[in-house]
């Protein structure tokens, strides 16, 4: 139970860590903060406009009410305002992050799976040839840059052989509605997840692998093996509750991986996410936008960070029958 | 085990000194000069092993001379990635008040989602080649620091340092003159695989077009084939190559820290 809070702790600081970079970076930095609250280059505006900014922006009053007003602006949801695009950030994000939760959830589900399942099969069968194989093939594909297998499937998949899209999320003229709809974002959406869980199975395959290995020597395995219980059964009723909280921490853990995994994938097939509004953002030198998305995605973070905690809590029979009993 | 770890560690030498022979003299590998202008998009020859770019620069030699910048960004940051970790590592092993903050800055960068903040950080404070050194630094040193953190409290454990500390030798002086020596063999692989990470940061963000374009990097060079139409142009080897570049790299990196990591278990035994 206390590990748990610590972690629900820790999780919270680093927010609070993130919110007060955030709030000091353009207020520390050498150069004028209005430039980078509003984004435009110092030179280029006049007097009155940098006047005006400035008293819009509040940067007139004092360090602590210029805080409790960014605060403010959290609480409510606006998340500040980008000159740039004109538009509340808030709204920007609201736009874009359906398109990267499509990409990353799928991914971190399927990349958790792939981990479990492979890492449970080997981690039980340790230095066998097949455990050997698997190590050696994901260790490779683990020093492959995620754009580089972005890449390598689009020549192949849709440039040799025509069989998927290669840029966004839908064909034109598909809305909502049209039949075919789903299909045809399913198909749109193929690539990136595929790319994406093929970047991070590999660390989380590790990991399970790792952890699987370690238990097999327990005695508890040795006793259902000398029963002549079946490999599956070992596995699935023995070991698996096992190693179910590292799992659990781990998935929490590869959200905030893949949100990051997709910043590159978005830029690749030309999806409108996140990730691209985060690209565009840091070329138009887009300060408050840039600074809207990294406090959304470390919310992201937190969230999944506390729902695995609780999770953890929820299946510890330690916690569920009290601590007296463990 | 033996005979398999010694010849990972040759292969990953064998690919290191060719890498890092084309760090240091680019002009064994090519002949051309870096912005020797051809006619652009040629099709790989004998002459250009890849081909010219859109600029009609040889591929092959831009590749040779970015082994320089990309391996440069790699160690150095890993190096500066060492010492913030050994130093919060062996703070946070502390009791006390020191051990206990240690511990929280370390937990608190463990959650950071890295690439976002990153980019962030390194468009407010500009992206040259020394600002990502440390930005990539300072976001890749919590996996050492635990590492080290780990160790620092089992070798604290044993009979010489508890007889240290029954002689009455100064903290620091145990920390800097026991434990410090006793840390060699996690620094060294945690250095070769912190190579590995701080490489794959820095081709992503230079990928992504954050990169430092003075010294351009594996990254920075596909990132520029991507932009300027290698796909139209099915000039594959383009966008392909550097990335296998740095997969190699890797590759020999993680053979390398291998051979360490097998030769401290026997040794253990």
């Amino acid at each position: 139970m206390k590990k748990y809070l610590r972690n629900l702790f820790n999780a919270l600081a680093c927010f609070l860590i993130v919110i007060i970079l955030n709030f000091a970076l353009p207020r520390l930095l050498p150069g004028d903060p209005v430039a980078y609250l509003t984004g435009f280059a110092e030179e280029e505006m006049t007097g009155a406009q940098v006047e005006h900014y400035r008293s819009a922006l509040h940067l007139d009053e004092s360090l602590p009410r210029q805080f409790a007003r960014y605060l403010r602006s959290l609480l409510d949801g606006t998340l500040g305002y980008s000159y740039k695009k004109e538009a509340p950030v808030s709204s920007l994000i609201r736009g874009r992050i359906g398109y990267t939760l499509q990409i990353t959830l799928p991914a971190v589900v399927l990349s958790a799976m792939i981990g479990l399942f492979w890492g449970l099969h080997c981690g039980y069968r340790k230095d066998s040839p097949g455990d050997r194989f698997s190590n050696a093939l994901l260790i490779v594909l683990n020093t492959v840059p995620s754009f580089l297998i972005a890449l390598v499937l689009i020549i192949a998949l849709c440039f040799r052989r025509r069989i998927f899209p290669y840029t966004g999320v839908s064909s034109a003229g598909m809305a909502p509605g049209v039949p075919g709809f789903l299909a045809d974002r399913l198909l749109h959406l193929a690539l990136p997840v595929f790319t994406l869980t093929l970047a991070a199975a590999p660390s989380r395959y590790l990991l399970m692998r790792n952890t699987a290995a370690r238990i097999a020597d327990e005695k508890y395995v040795l006793y259902a093996k000398q029963r002549g219980l079946s490999p599956k059964r070992i596995q699935f009723s023995y070991m698996l509750k096992n190693i179910a909280q590292p799992f659990i921490t781990m998935l929490g853990m590869s959200v905030s991986l893949c949100i990051g995994g997709s910043l590159v994938i978005e830029n690749i097939f030309s999806i409108g996410g996140m990730g691209k509004l985060l690209t565009d953002a840091v070329y138009t030198l887009d300060y408050p936008l840039m600074q809207g998305i990294l406090f959304v995605t470390t919310l992201i973070m937190v969230i999944s960070i506390i729902a695995t905690d609780l999770l953890c809590i929820a299946i510890d029979p330690k916690v569920r029958l009290g601590e007296s009993h463990a | 085990m033996r005979k398999r770890s010694l010849s990972a560690l040759i292969l990953g030498l064998i690919l290191l000194a060719a890498f890092l022979l084309a760090a240091l003299f680019p002009t064994l590998f090519t002949s051309h000069e870096l912005k020797q202008a051809f006619p652009a998009w040629l099709p790989p020859s004998h002459i250009h092993p890849l081909g010219t770019n859109a600029l009609g620069y040889d591929i092959f030699t831009e590749l040779v001379y970015g082994t320089r910048d990309t391996l440069f960004i790699g160690v150095m940051s890993s190096i500066m990635t060492l010492v913030l970790g050994a130093l919060f590592g062996t703070l946070a092993a502390e009791r006390g008040a020191i051990g206990s903050a240690a511990n929280a800055v370390i937990n608190v960068f463990v959650l950071l989602p890295r690439l976002i903040t990153l980019i962030v950080l390194s468009s407010f404070l500009g992206s040259s080649q020394w600002n990502l050194i440390a930005l990539i630094a300072v976001f890749s040193w919590v996996g050492t620091a635990r590492a080290v953190r780990a160790q620092v409290i089992h070798l604290s454990a044993h009979p010489f340092i508890e007889n240290c500390v029954i002689q009455g030798y100064h903290r620091g002086h145990i920390v800097l003159r026991h434990l410090l020596p006793n840390l060699s063999d996690i620094l060294l692989s945690r250095f070769l695989l912190g190579v590995n990470s701080c490489i794959m940061m820095e081709s992503t963000l230079s990928f992504l077009g954050f990169g430092d374009l003075y010294h351009p990097t594996w990254g920075t060079m596909i990132n520029f084939a991507y932009k300027r139409g290698a796909f139209l142009r099915q000039a594959y080897n383009y966008l392909v190559t550097p990335g296998i570049c740095i997969m190699l790299l890797s590759l020999s990196f993680y053979f390398i820290s291998m051979y360490v990591s097998a030769r401290r278990e026997s040794i253990g035994e």
